[in-house]
């Protein structure tokens, strides 16, 4: 017990401070102290002000959300799947939301504005012919058919995804930060488009908390509790591809988060009880993408690199330490 | 007919198929308050299927099922999970969770949606560790026990639901002698208790010492129901099982004697 409730606090203490670093830091460096003066409109104005509330509290936002949907994501996909390897890849919501990007930039990149927009709704239409698969026919929402009906999914779009890069390779390179994963300063217009998915995947999740518990316990005594546990499955799955999907549509492709976050949140807290899990994921994925996002555009500024290798920087150390010492 | 002569439990004509294969063809079982009813038969025969079809575990293709003189089909999962718990034979363990844990698991049917526990469902929980006799190792993960332990944490988290009514398949298969008798014991206990058992177990010397009524289950059907004495007799040890085989009991004492070798029924 004492354990977890350390492991949040220091979540959130990590959320806080990279949130912070997140606003001061990049090619103009604006003082810890000042930034909080912004933060609590304390501050008199000035360029400094403006920095922070224009250009780099939208993405901040934007990293924080992102960061705790996709931590979020894959907390309950690895719950209501029983599977330690589930993440949104496994529901076909990356692979369809790469190829709904990618052929946004390659076939109309006169239209770029319709790419959040071509990657939600093939994230959201890979996800549901996986639903549609491993809901029919004998077993039907069984693990396995769910797993391998995302599988199938992913393959396939992957392939569309590779298929118009190799195409039109010399129009590749401007779909490299695409899947790489990366956020970009058009913070609030982007979000505006895509915060109803957060807002209802979110909720969803709120819901799932306790019939994720019961499942842990098998299929059996959420049953014997009342659960219909292919419903329980279903939702978690509706709920991770509107939240994946959505993170995909703004920050491109950062799978990674919601497979590692949760693994990290369980073996330091000791504790696979989703009243924990689930909430610590959000946190720390919030943390992870936020300081993750800080280090992309100061390490080499003023050019801003992709957040999702420095995001895997960061994560994997963190994940092997845990690693070696679990089981 | 009064209340009190109304079932807790009354299934008829349950048939079960699975893929389009019959599992059960008409299996008929009744629970009164009180007692403990063992489900016996070989393996294949629709044991576990009967009990996962009356707890609505598994759909029914035929037949009806009456809890409390209610159809089955129309009781909500929240009102069924009051009215029985289902214990399976061995649930996945997940790392992380501990024994109290798991069994506020099992009191959560009791919970509003997102609501907290109440000291009632506290005090529920705690009895539920007590009577089953988990609570001294209530702190300890599920990952660190015994089989024997852990189908006592089973019982507990079906004790949390505070129903009548507890179905366990075959909750002492896998365990060892000891653990089995301290199993059986406390499945015991709680009939005393006025808690009705329904139990599947392959133990036949088993069944004969804990049952007060036993259902013979054989090739999908319900074949012979009563007093486990009166129904177990080595005619029908022969028939259902294929074996040369008597039951004994003296002063507590229960046996089967089988003559492993007899080439008659083999």
């Amino acid at each position: 017990m004492a354990r977890r409730v350390l492991v949040f606090a220091a979540l959130l203490a990590a959320l806080a401070l990279a949130t912070v670093a997140s606003l001061a830091l990049g090619a103009i460096k604006v003082p810890f102290g000042e930034v909080i003066e912004i933060i609590f409109g304390e501050a008199k104005g000035g360029p400094n002000e403006q920095i922070v509330e224009a250009l780099r509290l939208p993405r901040t936002v934007e990293a924080l959300i992102v960061g705790a949907a996709l931590g979020t994501a894959g907390a309950i996909l690895q719950g209501a799947l029983g599977n330690p390897l589930a993440s949104p890849d496994v529901i076909g919501v990356t692979g369809g939301a790469g190829f709904g990007a990618i052929l946004i930039i390659i076939l109309f990149p006169g239209s770029i504005a319709l790419l959040p927009v071509g990657a939600l709704v093939f994230g959201l239409l890979a996800a549901t012919l996986v639903f549609l698969f491993a809901w029919s026919g004998r077993n039907r929402g069984s693990v396995g058919k769910v797993i391998l009906a995302g599988i199938a999914m992913l393959s396939l779009f992957t392939a569309g995804t590779t298929g118009l890069l190799a195409a039109y390779p010399e129009r590749a390179p401007s779909a490299i930060f695409f899947i790489a994963g990366g956020l970009t300063t058009s913070g609030w217009e982007e979000l505006e488009t895509v915060w109803p998915y957060f807002a209802v995947g979110f909720a969803f999740v709120l819901f799932l908390i306790r019939p994720l518990d019961r499942l842990a316990l098998g299929d059996d005594v959420a049953a014997s509790l009342g659960s219909r546990p292919q419903l329980i499955r279903l939702a978690a799955g509706i709920a991770a591809a509107l939240l994946a999907a959505a993170s995909a549509a703004i920050a491109g492709l950062l799978g990674f988060l919601g497979l590692v976050v949760p693994h990290v949140v369980r073996m330091a807290g000791g504790s696979s009880s989703h009243t924990y899990v689930v909430p610590a994921s959000a946190v720390g994925g919030a943390a992870l993408l936020a300081a993750g996002d800080t280090l992309a555009r100061t390490l080499r500024a003023p050019i801003e690199m992709p957040v999702g290798p420095f995001m895997v920087l960061l994560g994997v150390p963190l994940f092997l330490w845990l690693l070696r010492k679990a089981v | 007919m009064a209340a009190s002569e109304v079932p807790l439990l009354a299934a008829a004509g349950v048939e079960v198929e699975i893929g389009g294969t019959p599992i059960l063809r008409g299996a008929d079982l009744v629970l009164w308050p009180g007692e403990l009813v063992a489900v016996v038969g070989p393996n294949g025969a629709g044991k576990s299927t009967l009990v996962r079809a009356v707890s609505g575990l598994q759909g029914l293709s035929g037949g009806e099922v009456l809890w409390q003189g209610r159809a089955l089909g129309e009781i909500r999962g929240r009102e069924l999970s009051r009215l029985r718990a289902f214990v399976p034979q061995r649930m996945p363990v997940p790392a992380g969770v501990t024994v109290r844990e798991a069994v506020t698991i099992g009191r959560s049917s009791h919970l509003k949606m997102l609501g907290r526990l109440t000291g009632s469902d506290r005090a529920a929980i705690d009895a539920s560790l007590e009577r089953a006799g988990v609570g001294r190792f209530a702190e300890r993960s599920l990952t660190t026990l015994s089989g024997g332990e852990l189908q006592r944490v089973q019982i507990a988290i079906g004790l949390a639901q505070q129903a009548p009514v507890l179905i366990a398949d075959e909750p002492t298969s896998q365990l060892d002698l000891g653990a089995t008798i301290g199993v059986a014991g406390l499945l015991r206990r709680l009939t005393a208790d006025g808690i009705t058992v329904l139990l599947v177990v392959h133990d036949l010397s088993l069944a004969l010492a804990v049952a007060d009524t036993v259902v013979v289950v054989s090739e999908g059907e319900t074949v012979a129901t009563g007093a486990p004495a009166a129904v177990l007799t080595p005619e029908r040890l022969a028939a259902v099982w294929g074996a040369n085989a008597r039951l004994s009991e003296h002063e507590g004492r229960t046996a089967l004697h089988v003559a492993w070798l007899d080439a008659a029924h083999q």
